[in-house]
């Protein structure tokens, strides 16, 4: 048999089978990064509106202030990392070679994503959200053209007042 | 190439390379296996099957009408029917029935 077999792997073609299967369901979507991405929006959105109500204020609405300070900083922290974390999904589980060719600057919208998310948490920085939450729009709305669905932008009914990417 | 692959469809076999580890130490990566195209599973056989457009290797714990029960042989390392559940024997392509 060790001879038949040899014989026949000599003209079949060699495919891949993968052992890890990290999601063997299938199910990917970009609608978890998009919310993280208007989480870290409205974080900083909040952080710039916290002001005191006065010059001097006393020591326990400095308490208050710090501490809301820290919270909605941890929170834009862990969004922003979130976003990381679910565009790397798409990128090394969903995307294949094939999606990268059709869509030429896919890689690079990922990769500018990961930039903005760094800089919305090391500063509180609106512009950078803003920008981190269109580029993960962008790599939302070819995440379904993969898919030959329409995408579509539409209200998200958040505080952030801005879009989502979903389809028709 | 085209036509190799064509004629290549029509035998019963097929012919796969391992990537990862979560089939260790049966399978390594880098191993070459010969599968034959079949949906007469047993216990203790390793399938590989499809899902959403790629192949992945497991080894079948259980078998219950037209569902199987999988598992990696690397637990540790492995997602298997123990976190996404019973897979149907359809999405199953063949049994490994050679390893080099």
């Amino acid at each position: 048999m060790k001879v038949f077999y040899k014989l026949i792997s000599k003209v079949l073609p060699t495919y891949i089978a993968y052992a890890h299967c990290d999601i063997p369901c299938g199910i990917y979507d970009p609608h978890n990064a998009q919310m993280a991405a208007h989480t870290v929006l409205r974080m900083t959105s909040m952080l710039n509106e916290l002001k005191p109500s006065k010059e001097e204020p006393d020591f326990d609405e400095r308490k208050r202030i710090i501490s809301q300070i820290s919270r909605l900083t941890r929170v834009k922290e862990k969004h922003a990392e979130l976003v990381e974390e679910e565009l790397g999904t798409l990128e090394n589980d969903y995307f294949k070679e094939e999606h990268f060719k059709k869509f030429p600057n896919l890689k690079s919208l990922i990769e500018e994503a990961v930039k903005f998310s760094i800089k919305a948490r090391q500063n509180i920085d609106i512009d950078a959200a803003k920008k981190l939450l269109d580029t993960t729009m962008q790599v939302a709305e070819i995440f379904y053209k993969t898919k030959n669905l329409e995408p579509v932008r539409v209200a998200s009914g958040y505080p952030t007042e801005s879009e989502i990417v979903s389809h028709k | 190439m085209l036509l190799v692959k064509r004629i290549a469809s029509l035998f019963p076999f097929l012919k796969f390379r391992i990537e990862e580890t979560s089939m260790s130490p049966y399978l390594k990566p880098g191993d070459i296996v010969i599968i034959l195209k079949s949906k007469n599973i047993e216990n203790n056989n390793v399938v590989v099957f499809d899902r959403s457009g790629d192949y992945f290797v497991k080894r079948v714990k259980k078998v219950k009408d037209n569902k199987v029960f999988l598992e990696g042989d690397n637990k540790k390392e492995s997602i298997d029917s123990r976190k996404f559940g019973w897979l149907d024997k359809k999405d199953i392509i063949g049994k490994i029935v050679y390893k080099f």
